[in-house]
């Protein structure tokens, strides 16, 4: 009995004291060197030397969303750049999947709050970027921005998507188009169709193909993601109110239930429903290109990231399928979503970071990173020739010539917050379309979220 | 060998520690759903019973209770009753047991994002399985929209759920028949007893306490269930399949409403405690008996 009992105090001790030593702080390193020291009265004299600490192993910690094929290729293409600068400083990666960073939110919101943060992290740019710095996670990176000129070499709209309270806040170095109109070559050749340039003409287009080819669906949508609904709007509210009414309504400027151009988009956003691919809510966005490339439906809109699924699948652009600008008229813009990474507050490795944000804002890193990744470099020193493919040359083009919108979808433009139940709104919209329901719902959620004062940063000066 | 009181904290002080861990978050769920947290930063605001107010005005929040409410009674019924079919079944077939039992079970091994992946693939209207068997059958015309239609797809969610819970509700009232003595059975035969009537008047009176595990266990997954949401329907058609638990993700990590998230946290728990309290305050007082 006390043998047993004398062997569970002496296990107990044993565990607690390996406990307790390894919760306690590591000992600093500390030699002491004794020298004798000659001076003129032959006094000697101890110095006890305490020798530089060990600099911490260099590092950088990064989390981000790109682990899709391609999107991975590309940041071993960043990582590549990076090494080559800085051999000696390691890279920990660390890919969260999840499309345009959902996973990573979530993420990021438990490290931060736990003030463990990541030497850098991707964000978009614009409204997602203002919740780090509403949280006071971020640091400005004003610093970085000067020493590479971003102010003149990136384009003016760039600069505001990252800048709050007057300081610039995310390091950006690629831009998506979010509206193109993509569509089945055979299919329009055969029907004599020509690229529509305008909602209007879109829905004509969408008739035609129902009529005459009853077994093709005109319009594609994998409204599974939800967020593909928004895609659709925001190129019907472009074609109805152009670029400055888009920004307007965006950022809550707009009485969705009274204003006669919003309630003008949403009775058109209405007409596109019974041409839609009817099974919508069953797929995601990656389900269409496929879809189109077959021939089972005619056109769809999405950005420029769904041409890869289109090349991946073996179809080819120019006779397969063929993308446009949409909308055309009243204006062309460029719809644009940007990525971004941070500087994090309290971070272990500030020189790693500084080196990181210096390499995304290089045009050779930054040309050779949208090649694979199917976006567009925001460098002006990246010329339109870099590109391989058609769509992205024109892309680089319109960006370079055209007026750049921020889209909204995504969280660049309007609030998180709005934007979840916008996007829900919108879906639910194509099941049921009622526009006085949808204007009242609408204007219900900006009200709610506070739209106009959330996007205030937008219009700042 | 005896215990003593040292043996006692050397075992139980695990476990004490994780209640305690656990108390903990849920009194701190508890706070934060009583403060004003908007945001990703916190903010110790507090505003008393504000976000259940506000929780209790949404649209959103009934219909997404309405669809807890629906899984309870089309998941747990079917589940539970074809549980005790196939454990009954089972019983009767003898030697087939050993090959039918790991088979029924195997869809619990599953993790739900692959339960979902998988049904997603079978609902789906265009490319999916289940209408193009129809369609290879001459059935073209029964083919549904499935996952793509509002009023169908919370019982499409069911559907891949109680394929994966039917193996768990079998083996409980596997055990539970197990349990019977048998000499009961043998009493029943020698009666003249058929096998249905065996399955009426031998089996399902005795099966009680399983029937209570079981429908307790599958309440608590109800009430929690997420995954095979976000996998198969992301919640859409619209909102037509949000449950509480997909609305508390979106309040608290989509949109950043973290009192509001909190507060729907707590709701599930009391719903939770509503349902499992009663149940287990009464199968204690019956097996005490």
């Amino acid at each position: 009995m006390y043998r047993n009992k004398a062997l569970a105090i002496f296990t107990a001790v044993v565990v607690l004291s390996l406990v307790l030593a390894a919760c306690a702080p590591p000992t600093p390193e500390k030699v002491e060197v004794t020298k004798i020291v000659e001076v003129t009265k032959e006094v000697p004299v101890q110095v006890v030397v305490t020798p530089t600490p060990k600099p911490e192993a260099k590092e950088l910690t990064v989390y981000h969303w790109w682990t899709a094929g391609g999107e991975r290729q590309a940041m071993d293409v960043i990582f590549k750049h990076f090494n080559a600068a800085n051999p000696d400083i390691k890279i920990v990666d660390n890919p969260i999947p999840g499309g345009g960073g959902i996973a990573l939110k979530t993420v990021m919101q438990g490290m931060l709050a736990a003030k463990m943060p990541p030497d850098t992290f991707q964000s978009l740019s614009g409204s997602e970027l203002k919740m780090y710095v509403d949280g006071g996670f971020l640091e400005p990176i004003d610093d970085i921005w000067a020493a590479n000129n971003c102010d003149t070499k990136y384009p003016a709209v760039i600069g505001k998507m990252v800048t709050f309270n007057g300081k610039k806040y995310g390091m950006p170095m690629n831009a998506h188009r979010a509206n193109w109109l993509f569509y089945n070559v055979k299919l329009f050749n055969e029907l004599g169709l020509k690229p529509p340039t305008d909602v209007d003409e879109l829905i004509a287009a969408a008739k035609t193909i129902k009529e005459k080819k009853p077994d093709v669906y005109p319009i594609g949508l994998g409204s599974r993601d939800k967020w593909t609904a928004i895609f659709l709007f925001d190129v019907v509210l472009l074609s109805e109110g152009g670029p400055d009414v888009y920004e307007k309504f965006y950022t809550g400027q707009l009485d969705a239930a009274t204003d006669p151009t919003i309630k003008a988009a949403m009775e058109k956003y209405a007409a596109l429903v019974p041409y839609l691919y009817p099974y919508h809510g069953a797929k995601i966005w990656s389900d269409i290109p496929p879809l189109l490339g077959e021939g089972k439906i005619g056109m769809y809109v999405l950005g420029d990231f769904s041409a890869a699924q289109l090349v991946q699948a073996g179809y080819k652009e120019g006779t397969d399928w063929e993308a446009v600008a949409f909308p055309q008229k009243p204006e062309e813009v460029f719809l644009m979503i940007v990525d971004t990474f941070t500087r994090p507050v309290g971070i272990k490795h500030p020189d790693a970071n500084k080196a990181w944000l210096n390499n995304l804002a290089d045009p050779d890193t930054q040309a050779e990173f949208n090649i694979i990744k199917g976006s567009i470099a925001i460098h002006a020193d990246v010329p339109a020739t870099t590109y391989p493919d058609d769509l992205h040359r024109r892309a680089s083009a319109a960006f370079k010539g055209k007026r750049i919108v921020p889209a909204s979808a995504h969280g660049a433009l309007a609030p998180q917050a709005f934007l979840s139940d916008w996007q829900d709104i919108l879906t639910r919209f194509l099941y049921a379309p009622d526009v006085t329901r949808l204007q009242s719902e609408t204007a219900q959620v900006m009200k709610t979220y506070d739209v106009a004062k959330n996007s205030e940063w937008y219009w700042a000066k | 060998m005896r215990y003593n009181r040292v043996h006692i904290v050397l075992f139980l002080a695990p476990i004490l520690i994780i209640v305690l861990v656990l108390c903990g978050m849920i009194a701190w769920t508890g706070a934060v759903s009583m403060d004003n947290w908007v945001g990703m930063a916190p903010v110790w605001q507090f505003n008393g019973l504000q976000n259940y107010a506000t929780l209790f005005r949404m649209e959103r929040f009934w219909s997404a209770l309405q669809n807890n409410l629906i899984w309870m009674v089309a998941f747990i019924i079917p589940s539970a009753a074809l549980g005790l079919l196939l454990a009954y079944g089972l019983t009767l077939s003898g030697r087939a047991e050993s090959l039918f039992r790991p088979l029924f079970l195997y869809p619990l091994a599953l993790s739900f994002v692959v339960t979902g992946t998988l049904w997603a693939w079978l609902y789906d209207p265009d490319a999916g399985v289940i209408n193009n068997i129809l369609k290879s059958v001459g059935l073209g015309d029964l083919g549904q929209p499935w996952i793509s239609s509002p009023r169908q797809a919370t019982f499409c969610l069911i559907g891949a759920a109680i394929w994966q819970y039917t193996g768990f509700a079998m083996t409980l009232y596997l055990a539970a028949i197990r349990d019977i003595p048998s000499e009961i059975f043998e009493a029943a035969k020698v009666d003249g007893a058929s096998d249905i009537q065996i399955f009426r008047h031998v089996v399902v009176p005795n099966v009680t306490q399983a029937t209570l595990v079981t429908i307790a266990m599958l309440t608590v997954f109800t009430l929690k269930v997420f995954d095979l949401v976000w996998v198969i329907t992301f919640g859409g058609p619209g909102t037509s399949t949000e449950v509480l638990g997909f609305f508390m993700y979106v309040a608290t990590y989509r949109q950043a409403f973290i009192g509001l998230g909190a507060a729907i946290s707590v709701i599930i728990l009391i719903l939770a405690i509503a349902v499992v309290v009663p149940y287990a305050w009464w199968s204690m007082k019956r097996l005490q008996t």
